[in-house]
């Protein structure tokens, strides 16, 4: 047998390493799936749990089969409320780090307020916002955007002055005009902590959107939480618990995903 | 194309602190000169001056008749600084012609460049690929890659490990034959002075002032047999006692 034929026989370690490669990508959907529902079913057995407060997963599949009009019709106002929260947080972070860097003095004047509206309680942000402007779209995109944008500055901007002096000295021997600098040296350098921030953003985006629709909307999942919770049905609770949590994550997955092909510290084969 | 330095009255306070005092310096065009001296002797910020990353308290510096910001603004300054600056996601390449595009001129070619600098194989390598010595070749490539008339290098090679810092000497004076031009070289290393030199200015510490003036007549192209000739070792000793003696007596 020659090498080769050898390295493709059913018992070399290159053939099972293959096998491997390649129930990676099923192992990964399956393994989260058995241990939720495992964990699920653990608890229902173990616990006297009335159903209504934690329903077989059957009785959930089922109601979020017969409720799938309803569930889908509130999950796109949800997306809608959390992407435009998501890409408004990202805007307003961004751009403040922006501003921070080539002004300083801005920031000595807006932190301390972005501070303070990342600490002041979400509810309290929420109802005077529902008595201001009402409990539509703005004022939840608002909320979202106020809980999401803090993380995205404060990695955007220590990922602005990461730059290696070195390299700034670099740029201005080459008389590189300010402009320059930032899109081509401070941009690229903060790449990596602008992903980092919108693993964060991203998932709290969706909680946060589903959160304001629980306390305030008509519509959105929150609002369905709200319904299946004042009729005891805990299925649909649980129906909308699952669909949201599948968003998260794939949302999470997605981000950590790109995040990885634009990260030039972790990827260095593009 | 090489540019004349000419170093006027220069004088450099930090707060209360001297760090230059009335340097006078004239460099001709094509030169090469190495500044050496004792740590805060201000040889890097007499650099810096002259490359207008800093600026003087007193006096002035024109290269080419010049003052330095225009120099600068015409491209026509480069600067090799200790630590590579080359930008960690971008190719070997890629940094290269990065310069270039700054700069708004191709100097020399860039793949061109990389293989004269033995490069070659490596160009599509990203600096974490690279080693020291290979990145610190790419910082050299991608400062002389927009071709400017006065390169200022910054202790070059002085985080390399010994043999490899005296590799890098003996390659960079071939390379010196090769696309001449004036340069100003700070170095804490006295051989690295001599071989590279036409003259090494001695500075002495607070406040940092020209010492002395020593001048390298041995004939280019320099290569390692130059550290074992009569004048490479006679002016390494003259250097090594005005540094250790002179100076180290009179600080």
């Amino acid at each position: 047998m020659t090498k080769q034929d050898d390295q493709h026989s059913p018992t070399s370690p290159v053939f099972l390493g293959l096998i491997g490669q390649l129930l990676k990508g099923p192992a990964k959907v399956l393994l989260p799936i058995v241990s939720i529902f495992g964990l699920w079913y653990l608890i229902i057995y173990t616990s006297d749990l009335p159903s209504f407060v934690i329903p077989d997963p059957q009785k959930v599949l089922l109601s979020l089969i017969e409720n799938r009009d309803l569930i889908t019709e509130h999950f796109l106002h949800t997306m809608k409320v959390a992407g435009a929260g998501f890409v408004l947080a990202n805007v307003v972070g961004i751009g403040l780090a922006m501003l921070f860097v080539s002004l300083p003095v801005s920031r000595n004047a807006i932190m301390p307020a972005a501070i303070t509206i990342r600490n002041v309680p979400y509810v309290i942000i929420v109802t005077v916002l529902a008595l201001a402007v009402g409990d539509g779209f703005a004022t939840k995109v608002t909320v979202v955007t106020l809980a999401g944008f803090f993380p995205v500055l404060v990695n955007t901007y220590r990922g602005l002055q990461a730059v290696d002096p070195i390299v700034l000295d670099r740029m201005r021997i080459l008389d590189a005009s300010l402009w320059e600098v930032f899109v081509k040296v401070r941009l690229p350098y903060s790449i990596p902590f602008i992903i980092a921030a919108q693993e964060i953003t991203g998932s709290a985006s969706i909680v946060i959107a589903i959160a304001v629709e629980w306390m305030i909307s008509r519509t959105g999942l929150g609002y369905v939480i709200n319904q299946g919770m004042m009729a005891y049905e805990g299925e649909l609770v649980y129906a909308v618990a699952l669909v949201a949590a599948v968003f998260s994550f794939a949302v999470y997955s997605i981000i950590h995903h790109l995040g990885q092909r634009m990260n030039w510290a972790e990827n260095n084969d593009r | 194309m090489s540019l004349s330095v000419s170093i006027q009255g220069i004088g450099r306070k930090f707060g209360s602190m001297q760090a230059l005092a009335d340097v006078e310096l004239e460099i001709e065009a094509g030169e090469f000169v190495s500044f050496v001296g004792p740590s805060g002797c201000g040889k890097t910020t007499m650099l810096r001056i002259v490359a207008d990353l800093e600026k003087a308290t007193t006096g002035k510096v024109l290269i080419g008749g010049a003052v330095p910001k225009e120099m600068r603004r015409q491209k026509k300054l480069g600067l090799v600084s200790q630590r590579p600056a080359v930008l960690p996601w971008k190719r070997a390449l890629d940094d290269v012609k990065f310069t270039q595009k700054v700069a708004g001129r191709v100097g020399f070619p860039a793949d061109q460049l990389l293989r004269d600098f033995g490069l070659e194989g490596h160009e599509r390598k990203k600096p974490s690929q690279l080693s020291g010595g290979m990145l610190q070749r790419v910082n050299c490539a991608s400062a002389i890659a927009h071709d400017p008339e006065l390169l200022l290098m910054d202790e070059p090679f002085s985080a390399l490990d010994e043999m490899k810092r005296e590799e890098m000497g003996e390659w960079f004076a071939r390379e010196l034959e090769v696309r001449p031009r004036t340069i100003l070289f700070v170095t804490h290393h006295i051989d690295e002075a001599v071989l590279l030199s036409d003259r090494v200015v001695v500075f002495s510490a607070s406040p940092g002032k020209v010492h002395e003036i020593v001048k390298i007549d041995a004939p280019r192209p320099r290569d390692k047999s130059f550290r074992e000739t009569r004048e490479f070792i006679e002016k390494t000793a003259q250097l090594r006692r005005t540094l250790f003696h002179d100076l180290a007596a009179g600080a």
